[in-house]
């Protein structure tokens, strides 16, 4: 009868699931990153930084490359990556919810990041040193929404300067997903406002897919530390004594540009979890987190 | 064996039987005639109802499972001999002790190159004979057949018959056919609108003192 | 003089009373189109639909493999639980189990397992697996019911129960279970694909890459090597081969991450308790007022807007399929066309329905904007082709006299008449499935219930997740008791097994 038979490869299935579980090397270290810009062949270019990694280290090294940054952290809070490239709010979340994490590095570029808010060209918006109040009312875009340049700094701006939440702020708020995506909404006018990674937008005007006539910048946020690799407190005792610090200076001995554009950042400073206290401190006045 | 008395039976409001009583000892090979709807078909299964573990069972439609070969469906007579897996085993890989015993039976019956054609691909006499063939190899002290013969020609319908009487020791019989009725019983029960009205031995009866149990049917007709 | 009408018959008051109410959701729905200029991007879609580049993904096969993968373990475990489940399914606790696994969305329980198991192949087999064991266990009871009970009545009256089962009840519906599991497998496919959207490693994992980045050749190579993967099944997927199959799957998802025992502990004692009871004294009036506030928000901010958005947005959907059925059966109808129009009406139909409604509505989102339009237009085009192919077939075996009408006429006075009782079941049985998308399709940034999931998720609140997943399984259970109710009241066949 076949019906047995599929009871037995259903059997066979867990057996093989979980040999195939066991099997797996305990000894890896496994890393993950979304980059804020780019994401095609994540696994590929990855996997580049992941060799580096196990020369620099001399312990195998995997990539595993996620979707978001709420998976990036759900993989970092269940031990199945050790060490992680996340934004600041997604970072400061992940700290929190495993003891003794810390961040480590940072790109050259992340202890003044900035976001940017852009309008089309038909509100008629211009470039101001000011927060700019006549977005009041009109749509908005942020990016994706645990995006600490795309979400959590341009929300904790706009409750300050509107004295109201988004919602109530604006006519309609939405979530791009990313920073591309909200250039190219704000340049569609699918929404009239938007903000987004300042690192993204520079990009992307000079390889020409702005269009300067539809869209521009109308004001910059002060500056803000944001992305961070992290990593987990219980490394020094999973692989060797100091193995905390031989990541960190493996990142910060980074140079070949190639690698280095995967992130994509100019080179990696050292960091502390305290650099990451205003992300931490905007993100409670927003409730994003307890 | 057998014994009813004034017993009435019926679905929902309909009586079917009316105030029944009837005394069949073993060894005996009754016929119960009448026309359809006359109520038999519910007496038999009402006398199955209540001896059914020592009886055999046919029914008027052959209810078989129409996608296993007639050895399996024969073979479900002894469903309850063997344990499960002796079952599951002869039922993914034929046993040939079980299959020489049902060829044999299979062979009384005329239907031996049939043995593992699908039973929904027989016609409807063949698969009436796999019905009787499934009650013949459950066996038993008494069998209850319900027009076992109705779609056969003559001369299956004499195999089925002779292997029948053959291999119950009780027979009871509802039959359309009052010839082969006959030819094959020792007593006849008549019925008419649920209620016995002949009760005599077969011997000396002719096919006349039988036709009044008909009467409305030919009416009828 | 007044003329005299002929009363509707309950079907049509019925129909009229959904259409009704999907216009009063058109009300209050927004189906703006917020981009001024979508016909660019829709010209760099086409041009990109044009151009498939079939070898810009490198690991295209590998995602290939994983795909069909991830679909037979998760269906055949599915099945297996569902076969086993359905033989306990007059049992009132397990058919509770069952309705309460099935109203849960494979993506809702992926972000559950997600937390569990994190990346590793298992999170995508139970996602897959748990739900279609809910709703392979209620069709294989339903159908079982059907065996031939004369036979079993027959059986001598000390049979096993087993024997009883495999000798009797088994074989004759075998076959319906048989096509029933393999129209589950090719679920099964699309399911797979859309979990790769939110990181599993199939092909929806690169679709969405490629489409969130524009690069529309690649989209169009994966989106065509789908529809090739559910178009050549029945020559791949035979019988004989499903062994050797169901054999390889498990070596070909990977490795994934490590899984690891403690964060399942972790995920039932701590991430799902309600943030106010987490480490607090519980004999604290403080707790419980805290408690009270915690789900006075959760409701009053994100489960009822999040139903009630995902009920009106459901209720046009399901009108707009409706329509779109009516319009689209006709396109593979002997009645209405010959065999070189059929053939083509069945390729559109066959791409719209294995083309999954959220990856559908993913690229009209791309297009026109967020708002409810391209998740209507998603969800109506999807089912409405689905409907559609089972109309048409229907419609092929009704033989009306030689004489009849044609075309129009035939539409309406003798086609339609005789189907539409046929095309309400199909509607009704689809109601639910079209509210278990509609609440998904919030992950996507329309306000309905999956929104709020989303939300919570990336604020990593499992508590409210949790409540908010069991919401939705509750609203998801409301509506299909009442879509059997209304089947019933108009009596309506509820044996449709091929939706």
């Amino acid at each position: 009868m076949r019906f047995g038979r599929l009871v037995a490869f259903a059997a066979m299935i867990f057996t093989t699931l979980f040999a195939s579980f066991s099997t797996h090397s305990a000894d890896t270290f496994v890393f993950t990153a979304i980059p804020d810009q780019d994401e095609s062949r994540l696994k590929e270019r990855f996997d580049k930084v992941a060799a580096y990694l196990s020369d620099a280290l001399d312990v195998p090294v995997k990539y595993i490359p996620v979707k978001s940054y709420p998976a990036a952290v759900t993989a970092f809070r269940n031990n199945q990556v050790q060490l992680a490239w996340f934004g600041g709010l997604s970072g400061v979340q992940a700290r929190n919810a495993v003891e003794g994490s810390r961040a480590i590095a940072q790109g050259a570029e992340d202890p003044l990041f900035e976001t940017y808010f852009i309008a089309h060209s038909s509100t008629g918006l211009k470039a101001s040193d000011s927060f700019p109040g006549g977005i009041a009312g009109m749509t908005f875009t942020f990016g994706s929404k645990g995006s600490t340049s795309g979400r959590l700094m341009p929300e904790f701006h706009i409750r300050e300067n509107l004295g109201k939440s988004p919602d109530e702020a604006f006519e309609k708020v939405g979530f791009s997903g990313d920073h591309s995506k909200t250039i190219a909404l704000v340049q569609s006018g699918a929404y009239q406002v938007g903000a987004v990674n300042f690192q993204v937008w520079k990009k992307e005007l000079e390889a020409g897919i702005v269009d300067p006539a539809k869209v521009s910048v109308i004001w910059q946020t002060p500056p803000y530390p944001d992305y961070q690799w992290s990593i987990r407190g219980d490394v020094d005792e999973r692989w060797s004594e100091g193995f905390t610090e031989k990541v960190t200076q493996a990142l910060v001995d980074m140079k070949d540009p190639d690698l280095l554009a995967s992130f994509p950042r100019t080179a990696f400073i050292p960091a502390s979890n305290s650099d990451f206290q205003p992300i931490e401190d905007t993100a409670k006045a927003l409730k994003l987190i307890d | 064996m057998f014994h009813l008395s004034e017993e009435s039976f019926g679905y929902r409001d309909t009586p079917v039987l009316k105030k029944i009583s009837l005394q069949i000892q073993p060894g005996e090979k009754v016929a119960l005639v009448g026309e359809s709807g006359s109520g038999k078909s519910t007496l038999l299964s009402l006398l199955y109802q209540r001896h059914r573990p020592d009886c055999a069972y046919v029914p008027q439609e052959p209810a078989l499972v129409r996608s296993l070969s007639v050895f399996h469906n024969v073979y479900m007579g002894q469903l309850d001999r063997h344990n499960s897996a002796y079952n599951l085993l002869n039922l993914a890989w034929p046993r040939k002790k079980q299959v020489a015993a049902i060829r044999t039976l299979l062979k009384s019956l005329g239907l031996e190159d049939k043995i593992f054609t699908r039973a929904g691909e027989l016609s409807g006499g063949q698969q009436q004979r796999t019905a009787v063939c499934r009650a013949l190899f459950q066996g038993g002290p008494a069998l209850l057949a319900d027009e076992p013969v109705s779609a056969a020609d003559l001369n299956h319908a004499e195999q089925s018959l002779s292997a029948m009487t053959a291999h119950f020791e009780t027979l009871i019989l509802a039959m359309h056919d009052v010839d082969l009725a006959l030819a094959y019983t020792q007593r006849v029960i008549g019925i008419r609108h649920g209620r016995v009205v002949l009760d005599a031995p077969t011997q000396g009866l002719t096919r006349q003192d039988l036709a009044f149990v008909y009467r409305d049917a030919g009416a009828e007709a | 003089m007044r003329v005299q009408r002929p009363e509707y018959p309950a079907a049509v008051k019925v129909s009229l009373a959904f259409v009704g109410l999907a216009l009063a959701c058109l009300a209050v729905a927004d189906l703006s189109i917020s981009t001024l200029d979508p016909w660019t991007e829709l010209q760099r879609m086409a041009w990109g639909l044009l151009t498939p580049d079939f070898l810009a993904i490198p690991s295209l096969w590998d995602a290939l493999l994983k795909t069909v993968s991830f679909a037979l373990c998760g269906v055949a475990l599915g099945a297996s639980a569902g076969f086993l489940l359905a033989q306990a399914f007059h049992w009132g606790p397990v058919r509770w189990l069952c309705a309460f696994v099935r109203a849960v969305h494979e993506i809702f329980w992926a972000f559950i397992l997600l937390q569990i198991f994190g990346l590793t192949p298992l999170t995508g087999i139970l996602a897959i697996a748990i739900p279609y064991a809910g709703i392979c266990a209620k069709v294989y009871s339903e159908t079982l019911e059907e065996a031939p009970a004369a036979a079993l009545a027959l059986l001598p009256a000390g049979s096993s129960r087993i024997s009883a089962f495999f000798f009797v009840r088994l074989p004759d519906v075998w076959v319906h279970i048989k096509n029933y599991t393999s129209y589950r497998f090719e679920c099964g496919l699309r399911s797979s694909a859309v979990l790769g959207f939110i990181g599993l490693p199939t092909l929806g994992f690169h679709l969405e890459t490629a489409f969130g980045e524009g690069l529309y050749s690649e989209a169009a190579a994966l989106l065509m090597i789908f529809y090739l993967l559910i178009a050549t099944l029945r020559y791949w997927m035979r019988p004989r081969l499903l062994p050797l199959y169901v054999l390889a799957a498990p070596f070909l998802l990977g490795a994934g991450a490590e899984m690891q025992m403690s964060n399942l502990l972790r995920f039932f004692t701590q991430d799902i308790i309600p943030a106010p009871l987490r480490n607090a004294d519980l004999g604290a009036a403080e707790t419980w007022q805290a408690l009270a506030e915690w789900l006075q928000y959760l409701w009053s901010q994100q489960a009822l807007p999040g139903m009630i958005a995902t009920v009106v947005l459901t209720q046009i959907a399901l009108v707009a399929t409706g329509l779109l059925a009516l319009g689209f059966f006709p396109l593979i109808s002997r009645q209405f066309m010959g065999p070189v129009g059929r053939r083509l009406g069945h390729v559109f139909l066959v791409v719209l329905r294995s083309t999954p409604e959220f990856i559908l509505a993913y690229v009209f989102l791309q297009l026109w904007g967020p708002s409810m339009l391209p998740a209507v237009v998603a969800l109506a085009l999807h089912n409405g082709a689905i409907i559609g192919h089972l109309l048409g077939r229907y419609s092929d075996q009704l033989r009306l006299r030689p004489d009849a009408s044609r075309g129009i006429n035939r539409y309406g006075y003798e086609i339609l008449p005789r189907l539409y009782g046929q095309y309400l079941a199909f509607l009704f049985y689809r109601w639910e499935i079209i509210m278990r998308e509609t609440a998904i399709l919030g992950i996507l940034g329309i306000a309905t219930l999956g929104f709020y999931i989303d939300s919570a998720l990336s604020e990593i609140r499992l508590d409210r997740v949790v409540l908010l997943i069991l919401f939705t399984a509750t609203l998801n259970i409301g509506i299909d008791s009442l879509s059997r109710q209304i089947r019933q009241r108009l009596r309506l066949s509820h044996q449709i097994r091929e939706t």
